[in-house]
């Protein structure tokens, strides 16, 4: 187990390192921050100074390694708009996020599970194509178009559900349909293949055998089989998630990372952007890695592997 | 023989997926036919028109058959200008994104060891920054723009390539006409040219054509951002942008640029699934 | 007694290329704590023949198109999917699978999937469950049950997977189980201790064991009767001592001759020449005829089923003749 563990988590600190370059990198294309820290009529002597306070006047692989230097004790700098430190801003956003990427996580899977599982038990008939229209929908539609239907139809014309802010649980609701949407097709999809593997086993066949119920041989011993590659997979979606928190956040109003740094991109709020999007990418990594880790939980036999 | 090709040609038409292709069709003569087939300027600004409704709604008008926008603009003319930017951005950022990620796929592949293994983290690195992440800091660093659109899509995508397209290669060399022509001392070139391009061929094309609806997404939702496409330019994406602000007066303003984007990305998925099926089925999986 | 009878049993599976005639009109039965082989080549239709008994066929393709199976009386073959699940299949017929590796659930505990028989049928429920659980363990020689509950099916070998299979079949008691190529995944000396098991298993209920194999020794070393198949009918049945030492069916007697003797090392089977024929289109008349070196001009008709006395019979116009 540590052999394995080691090599993810090296592999993952890697991916983030090359991330903060990446992300180094192309703040800097913007141009000097030194503009964008003082006022434009300060005098040459002070911008001097400050350049060379930040080091901005060294080369820049070593503004590099000053920008990580201190990006590992936590110090993004500070948001020119909220005047507050880039990091605790985002940190102070971030449970926001979390909370509305697993409700959407929460309702794509509560959607595809039993739509993949009865597509694989029903092969061909009305769920199958139902769902297969339903996935091909689901694939073209936009999240953010997505979204502003919901609104449209649950907020404005019925008015259900709230469409703006956090609030009660009743706030999350068309947040986290229109983040879960787009992810419900592949979802069925994985489902849908896995479960059709595992009806064809010889366990299953043995089951069935020994007189087990239909319902109990689909939704028990067949579907912990099958939702083995869905966990397996759940990391990949949980980052779907993140990815698509800055859209949908930034229609609901939902007071999250998302719309934090895409209010920062246009405030050019730069400590705000590197710091969000370094969280995003950690965040990205970090559950990729956690479901490599919780694989044992549901499988035995990786359990004892290890 | 010549019965049986005619007889498979015929088949092979049947099976086609007319309705998408139709779609297409219809998307790719509103972006090349410009201004000439609009029905009105898509900039025509008539405020008497104002949130006009769709012509099947009382108070509609069949000069604009899709409703009126805000300030009045016809929402089917300004759809069919939007279809251009999208062609344009989805021809540009799958052409170059394919490219750049076949060649480093083929590098990665062909060489193996240590290039394998840098290009690899590459991806790696690139896979841990979720895409629209990526674009704000970009459009945060540059000027939001068609250009910026199209170089995000690109370092967003040439990753999926690469990978897919090494995974490929590596099961190439294996085959004894690219050993041989390695001992026969070929050039390496030569050999990516005649060789191994055009036994990727299939899987590029299909890879392309199923990138088509997720770039016509990303575009969007870049647009819809502010991060995207910028006024006076049409968009879809930034058509639902305006109209967020005036939801609750002109619901059609909302809903008919999604249909275009809904129908196109339908088009587009339904056509790639066919052409996956017919030339690489083992791409399936994706 | 006459626990089950087949009669005339005819099992088709619909496919594409058209309807593949598996089981074409096969009549056995099989007494009360009596083990009948049913051998024969691979698709020769012995497993659709036990797949039958229990309605486990191919889903939409596979579907039993005559016959009668009556088991202790009751008719199966008029008996609804839903009774048939809960009635028969576990509790009165009960199955072991060939493969001992993926016949158990590889995310479920040993306990669970011995348990649930039990469960489905109503045997144990609630706290009793697990006593019975390692009750039925104990009986199949689990060292140890009480602490191997929580097992999963990866922490035990070959032997003892196929142990656990016997477990989860002999909970209920049925009265007839179908064990098919029980032993075939299996090392030698494993073989040996799982036929000891079935034939304890056997002495203790009382039930009839239907034995699904290819191998003539396992069989013989099993069996009171085997019935041999090919090309999906029986073409002879005889109680096993008579089989082995006066195999009246030319494919009985080519079969016994393949098989390969101790001490003759290297000895070459006597492969029988030829392929089975397609049971989509099968030939009209004998079917083994094409592969028979004793071929005769009537062959191309179906030979009559010969009674020889002592319950062996078999079809061949050799024995008409005769």
């Amino acid at each position: 187990m540590p052999r394995f563990l080691l090599h993810r988590l090296l592999h993952g600190a890697l991916s983030i390192l090359g991330a903060s370059i990446i992300i180094f990198v192309i703040s800097r294309l913007s141009g000097d921050p030194i503009l964008l820290l003082l006022p434009n009529d300060a005098p040459a002597s002070v911008i001097a100074a400050m350049r060379a306070d930040l080091g901005l006047d060294r080369p820049l692989w070593t503004q590099y390694l000053i920008f990580l230097q201190h990006a590992l004790t936590g110090d993004f700098g500070r948001s020119y708009r909220w005047q507050m430190p880039a990091l605790k801003l985002i940190l102070d956003r971030l449970p926001a996020t979390i909370e509305l990427a697993s409700c959407g996580l929460l309702f794509s899977v509560a959607i595809a599970l039993p739509i993949g599982v009865l597509s694989a038990v029903h092969r061909g008939g009305w769920i199958d194509r139902i769902g297969r229209l339903f996935a091909m929908l689901g694939q073209a539609m936009p999240a953010f178009w997505v979204g502003l239907l919901l609104i449209l139809v649950f907020a404005i014309k019925l008015d259900w559900l709230p469409a703006f802010g956090q609030g009660g649980p009743s706030h999350v609701i068309l947040p986290a349909i229109a983040l879960g949407w787009y992810p419900v097709a592949a979802q069925t999809r994985v489902i849908r293949s896995a479960m059709l593997d595992v009806l064809d086993s010889d366990h299953i066949r043995l089951a069935r055998a020994l007189g087990t119920p239909e319902r109990q041989i689909v939704w028990k011993y067949a579907l912990r089989n099958a939702a083995i590659p869905l966990l397996t997979m759940l990391g990949v979606y949980f980052a779907g998630m993140l990815g698509g928190s800055f859209v949908v956040e930034t229609i609901f109003a939902w007071p999250g990372v998302g719309r934090t740094v895409v209010e920062a991109v246009f405030s050019r709020d730069f400590p705000v952007v590197q710091a969000g999007v370094l969280f995003t990418a950690i965040l990205f990594v970090a559950s990729n890695l956690l479901v490599d880790l919780s694989y044992g939980l549901v499988d035995p036999r990786i359990r004892d592997a290890r | 023989m010549n019965k049986k090709k005619q007889k498979n040609f015929i088949h092979g038409l049947s099976g086609l997926p007319w309705a998408a292709l139709g779609v297409i069709a219809v998307v790719l003569i509103c972006a090349a036919g410009g201004e000439a087939l609009l029905p009105q300027d898509p900039g025509d600004l008539d405020l008497g028109a104002a949130f006009r409704p769709p012509f099947w709604l009382d108070g509609g008008d069949l000069a604009t058959p899709l409703g009126a926008d805000n300030l009045g603009r016809d929402i089917l003319s300004r759809i069919m200008a939007g279809a251009r930017v999208t062609v344009i951005v989805a021809f540009y950022a799958i052409l170059l994104s394919g490219s750049l990620g076949a060649l480093i796929g083929m590098i990665a592949g062909f060489f193996g060891g240590w290039v394998d293994q840098v290009l690899m983290r590459f991806i790696e690195i690139q896979q841990s920054i979720p895409s629209i992440a990526l674009a704000l800091l970009l459009a945060a660093a540059l000027e939001p723009g068609l250009s910026t659109v199209v170089v995000v899509i690109v370092l967003t995508y040439w990753a999926w390539y690469a990978r897919i397209i090494r995974g490929e290669i590596l099961a190439l060399k294996g085959r004894d006409y690219v050993a041989f022509a390695r001992i026969a001392g070929v050039s390496t070139p030569v050999i990516f040219l005649r060789h191994l391009l055009p036994n990727i061929f299939n899987t590029l094309i299909v890879l392309a054509t199923l990138q088509v609806g997720q770039v016509i997404l990303f575009e969007a939702s870049l647009s819809f951002l502010g991060l995207g496409i910028q006024q006076p330019d049409i968009s879809w994406g930034l058509m639902l942008a305006d109209a967020r602000q005036y939801i609750t007066n002109a619901w059609w303003a909302i809903t008919m640029p999604g249909i275009a984007i809904m129908l196109t990305c339908l088009a587009a998925n339904v056509f790639g699934d066919w052409l996956r099926d017919r030339l690489d089925p083992k791409l399936r999986q994706l | 007694m006459t626990l089950l009878t087949v009669e005339n049993l005819q099992t088709h599976l619909h496919l594409q290329r058209g309807i593949l005639r598996a089981v074409d009109g096969v009549s056995l039965h099989v007494d009360g704590g009596e083990t009948l082989g049913l051998v024969g080549e691979s698709g020769s239709g012995k497993t659709m023949t036990g797949l039958s008994l229990l309605r486990l066929l191919p889903e939409g393709s596979g579907r039993i198109a005559g016959g009668s199976i009556r088991l202790d009386g009751t008719e199966l073959t008029e008996l609804s999917e839903t009774t048939l699940a809960r009635d028969i299949r576990g509790s009165r017929i009960a199955m072991i699978m060939q493969d001992p590796m993926t016949s158990l659930n590889p995310v479920f505990s040993i306990g669970d999937q011995v348990g649930s028989p039990l469960r489905n049928h109503g045997i144990a429920r609630g706290a009793r469950l697990r006593s019975a659980v390692i009750d039925v363990l104990q009986r199949v020689r689990i060292p140890s049950p009480d602490q191997r509950l929580g097992d999963y099916p990866h922490q035990f070998s070959g032997g003892q997977r196929q142990r656990v299979v016997a477990a989860m079949a002999i909970g209920c008691t049925p009265r007839l189980l179908i064990a098919d190529e029980p032993t075939t995944a299996l090392d030698v000396t494993i073989q040996v201790q799982i036929i000891a098991l079935l034939r304890r298993i056997q002495g203790e209920t009382g039930a009839g064991i239907i034995l699904i194999t290819h191998d003539l020794g396992v069989a013989a070393s099993l069996c009171h009767r085997i019935a041999v198949m090919y090309a999906g009918q029986i073409v002879e049945t005889a109680p096993v001592r008579r089989l082995y030492r006066a195999p009246a069916h030319p494919y009985t007697r080519a079969l016994l001759a393949a098989i390969p003797r101790l001490g003759d090392k290297r000895a070459r089977l006597a492969a029988i020449p030829g392929q089975p024929p397609s049971l989509i289109d099968p030939p009209i008349g004998c079917r083994f005829a094409p592969r028979c070196a004793e071929r005769m001009d009537k062959c191309a008709q179906a030979p009559p089923l010969t009674d020889l006395g002592d319950g062996h019979t078999a079809s061949c116009w050799k024995l008409g003749t005769a």
